[in-house]
């Protein structure tokens, strides 16, 4: 596990419940897609609220996707 | 059962907030551990030191001071520039949890809170603190500070007990004990011209200051004295104030050099002036009065203020007033700080008209509203007054809102 932070295209589900399920996302040209959701939850550090989704990709690779409700961005946190 | 009071303190508010977001950002320092300060810009003349960690407080560098002289108490020291859009987020976002414990808050400063509970017992209101730091640190990522009393002094002086990510009680019999054997200089409203003055009078402690004859503070240091001789009793009239509406609206800068001329320091109150009075019209308010603040090289500080015949939010009335109060005010001095603000403030749909305006002032209002919207479309510079043109001057001076946290207050 690394730390990335950065600004990546994500496609993802908004549910009428107003739950978000991102779906795949792109890094260096690549197309990853998210098999399963382990975890989600809210962080609000320093008032900053950003949705952490913690995916699992090819049952090993696990990656921690959020996204940030202020500037409406998604970043890849962690791959 | 009576009130009472919490003080919500962050702990080096400024450090923690920008510490806690580098670490959302996955910047993998931990600035709380090194020594650090957050600082301004020196390049622009505003180095002075805004936050410490606590190592960096073992260095014996201290808030106000500048970064030369922080430098060289310790060559290793990490400066990091300040980030307001962090601080007023983390500042807001903190008010609103502080809300779910209690209605009334009373925001101090951008980094203090006064909370009021009623019907509740001393006990509770010691686990409630403890809940409510745990909650902050948890939910927020940076610690504070909880200090609890009957009053909002002693609260406050209980929070200054221990830092950091603490709670602290000093109810009214604890202050012989908690209060008393502190230095005089950390009672509340006794600063660094006080101290001097009560030092030659022998007080060194809080508790000799309570001990002291009261007609000799009294006569001495006039109602000032006064106040700090119940301060050091712990006693404590103020009210707790839940909404505060807006008194005044005002920006002041340090300026990148020293202004020589009058032409350049009017070119600087305008730029000044286009801020405050955008903000003015933002809150849908009325001025009456207009003052104007000069800090000279030697920081020597004087402020003058003017009351106009009719109420105005046109920037053109504050800009020309402001103008005429500083060629009143000035002394040739080269300038280094120049503040606009406007207080006397009402808050109305309607105006009334008066025969005191002249028609150019009229039709600018209409152009100020145009202005602003321009502005609020394609942004703050999308749309400047020509002196502002080809000059590396700012066309709207004073981003930072800075009284609308009552920093330097003296008035609990």
């Amino acid at each position: 596990m690394k730390i990335i932070n950065e600004p990546i295209k994500v496609m993802a589900v908004f549910n009428t419940d107003g739950k978000i399920e991102p779906v795949k996302f792109r890094i260096d040209d690549k197309v990853v897609r998210i098999e399963k959701i382990m975890k989600t939850y809210e962080e609000n550090i320093v008032g900053n609220t950003r949705i952490v989704f913690v995916c699992l990709h090819k049952g090993k690779d696990i990656f921690e996707l959020k996204y940030e409700l202020d500037t409406k961005t998604w970043y890849l946190f962690k791959k | 059962m009576g009130q009472i009071i919490m003080h919500i303190d962050v702990n080096s508010a400024f450090l923690s907030w920008t510490a806690a977001y580098e670490k959302q950002m996955g910047i993998e320092r931990d600035i709380r551990t090194v020594p650090a300060v957050i600082g301004g810009n020196e390049q622009s003349r505003h180095g002075i030191v805004l936050a410490k960690s606590t190592p960096a407080k073992k260095f014996k560098i201290q808030t106000g001071m500048s970064l030369m002289e922080a430098r060289q108490m310790c060559p290793d020291l990490l400066v990091i520039p300040p980030d307001y859009n962090i601080y007023v987020r983390a500042s807001k976002a903190l008010r609103e949890y502080l809300k779910k414990y209690t209605p009334d808050v009373e925001v101090f400063s951008i980094d203090e809170c006064f909370l009021r509970f009623t019907d509740i017992n001393r006990d509770q209101a010691v686990k409630l603190a403890y809940k409510i730091k745990d909650g902050v640190r948890d939910k927020f990522g940076y610690t504070v500070n909880i200090g609890i009393s009957e009053n909002k002094l002693l609260a406050k002086q209980a929070g200054d007990l221990e830092k950091p990510d603490k709670c602290h009680t000093m109810f009214i019999e604890e202050i012989k004990e908690k209060l008393w054997p502190l230095p005089v200089e950390e009672l509340f409203m006794v600063g660094r011209r006080t101290r001097p003055k009560l030092n030659r009078w022998g007080i060194y402690t809080i508790g000799e200051l309570a001990n002291a004859d009261y007609k000799l503070i009294a006569a001495m240091l006039k109602s000032h004295g006064r106040l700090i001789y119940n301060y050091a009793w712990g006693r404590d009239i103020s009210i707790f104030k839940e909404k505060d509406p807006i008194k005044s609206v005002g920006n002041s800068s340090t300026l990148k050099f020293d202004i020589t001329d009058r032409e350049t320091a009017h070119v600087v109150l305008l730029s000044l002036t286009e801020m405050t009075a955008w903000r003015l019209r933002e809150a849908g308010m009325y001025c009456r009065v207009v003052s104007i603040s000069i800090k000279d090289k030697d920081f020597g500080f004087k402020i003058k203020q003017r009351k106009i015949m009719y109420f105005t939010d046109c920037t053109r009335d504050i800009y020309l007033n402001a103008c005429s109060l500083f060629d009143e005010l000035w002394d040739n001095k080269p300038v280094r700080a120049l503040g606009v603000h406007v207080s006397d403030l009402e808050f109305s749909r309607f105006k009334q008209i008066n025969f005191f305006q002249d028609e150019l002032s009229l039709k600018n209002e209409i152009l100020d509203k145009t202005v602003d919207e321009v502005r609020a479309k394609y942004g703050d510079n999308s749309i400047i007054r020509g002196v502002f043109a080809n000059t590396d001057l700012k066309p709207v001076l004073g981003g930072y809102p800075d009284d609308e946290y009552p920093g330097m207050t003296s008035i609990l």
